[in-house]
């Protein structure tokens, strides 16, 4: 678990989302130069997040070759994305790494109360997270769960453990994992929008 | 159409973006979410919420064979497109000579509209194969005017956009362009904002210009600006 660590100062963290961001437009447009800063910009934070995910270094090698050309040939997209560009950049890697994950330590782990479980409905707009919730929200939001929520939480999304994984992990059965999970998921996103309210 | 509930998206994307979301449960929903923009939304908002606990972890530096290998991946031969910048600095050079010449055919023709006989500033842009496409100058600091010499025949659905291209940092775009040779567009131009301006380029985008606010393709054509007088 990351206790809540001092966050740099919004400052010099708004010009560093600039500077990479102006890096993702160019290397957009094919700017190889440009391309070979974001790397250097972010090799080393990418690579720390992958490799927690997929524990190995061969792996974590793969994930961030694999995440760099797609940034380099998705670039464009970002744009469209609207989250800060190191966010972008840190779920493509992330995603790559659960991907891989998938493959290596493949098991079956459907969760079919929720996969399966679409209904109909018509939309209804309702308000959305703030889509860029202050990291200090979060940390507030993540010391209001029960500890176990919190480590569980905590430990899926750091280092890429299944919910049986967990289980195993927590000497807990597998339900009460699953369902620490979903209800602290559940009091985050309330506790989120609570806090985006508050500062509106 | 089915749709998932807003809360069972929500319950759906927190876990895809925790990671316990797996299996074929994982890639049913990156469907959905590609799918359904409402969904994406959701999901977006839950990687912007949770992934600033990822930035926080120590960093660990990969080793340089990671880079060697990405840069053979994305090799120019390989590569779909032709680097925009690899093909704009190539282009400048063939282009000078040209320039220089339509500068003067340009100083010929200019009074017509101009208060002054000189322009303060002149870029002519050309195609890869060296051959000037179109030609922007200012005459007043504010006023830009961009003449397209030879229009493009294959433009379905698509707009001409013209892009400055700073020192440093993104291009920007200065607006749309008229695909036709005997048109000029006539621009307003904040005074100055030329100023870090070293290039000007124009793409071909999807009509009425580019969704994302960056160029979205390489250029058609390109060209360095050339000063004639201190503005």
């Amino acid at each position: 678990m990351e206790p809540g660590a001092g966050v740099g100062s919004p400052v010099n963290a708004d010009a560093r989302q600039e500077r990479l961001a102006a890096l993702l437009a160019r290397t957009a447009l094919g700017d190889r130069a440009a391309f070979a800063e974001l790397y250097s910009a972010m090799r080393s934070q990418l690579f720390a997040v992958s490799l927690r995910i997929v524990r190995e270094h061969g792996l974590a090698e793969e994930v961030l070759q694999d995440s760099f050309v797609n940034i380099w040939s998705h670039a464009g997209a970002y744009a469209q994305a609207k989250s800060a560009p190191a966010t972008w950049m840190t779920a493509i890697v992330r995603n790559r790494s659960l991907d891989i994950v998938r493959r290596t330590r493949e098991e079956p782990d459907v969760d079919d109360q929720l996969s399966a479980n679409l209904v109909d409905e018509s939309a209804t707009p309702a308000r959305d997270v703030e889509r860029r919730a202050e990291a200090h929200s979060l940390n507030e939001c993540m010391q209001e769960l029960e500890p176990e929520q919190r480590q569980s939480i905590a430990l899926a999304f750091h280092h890429g453990l299944s919910h049986s994984e967990l289980a195993q992990h927590l000497h807990r059965p597998l339900g009460t994992v699953k369902t620490h999970i979903r209800r602290g998921l559940l009091r985050l996103r309330d506790c989120l929008m609570r806090l985006e309210g508050t500062h509106t | 159409m089915r749709k998932l509930s807003r809360d069972l998206a929500h319950a759906l994307a927190a876990e895809y973006v925790v990671g316990t979301l797996r299996g074929r449960a994982r890639a049913r929903f990156e469907a959905i979410a590609r799918d359904d923009r409402e969904v994406a939304s959701i999901v977006r908002a839950w990687e912007d919420a949770m992934t600033p606990l990822a930035e926080r972890v120590a960093p660990v530096e990969p080793p340089a064979r990671v880079w060697r290998r990405i840069e053979s991946r994305i090799a120019p031969a390989s590569a779909p497109r032709a680097g925009f910048w690899t093909s704009v600095r190539l282009w400048q050079s063939a282009a000078a000579g040209l320039a220089l010449m339509l500068i003067v055919t340009l100083a010929t023709f200019a009074p017509r509209g101009g208060r002054d006989a000189e322009p303060m500033m002149v870029a002519v842009l050309s195609a890869s194969d060296a051959a000037p496409r179109a030609v922007v100058s200012l005459y007043a600091p504010d006023v830009m005017r961009v003449r397209i010499v030879k229009p493009w025949g294959n433009m379905d659905n698509q707009s001409l956009e013209l892009w400055a291209i700073p020192h440093q940092g993104a291009p920007r775009s200065l607006g749309l362009l008229a695909n036709a040779a005997d048109r000029e567009t006539l621009m307003k131009m904040p005074m100055g904002s030329l100023r870090d301006v070293k290039m000007l380029a124009v793409t071909m985008e999807p009509m009425g210009g580019s969704p994302t606010k960056q160029p979205t393709a390489s250029p058609v054509c390109s060209g360095p600006i050339a000063a004639m007088r201190r503005t």
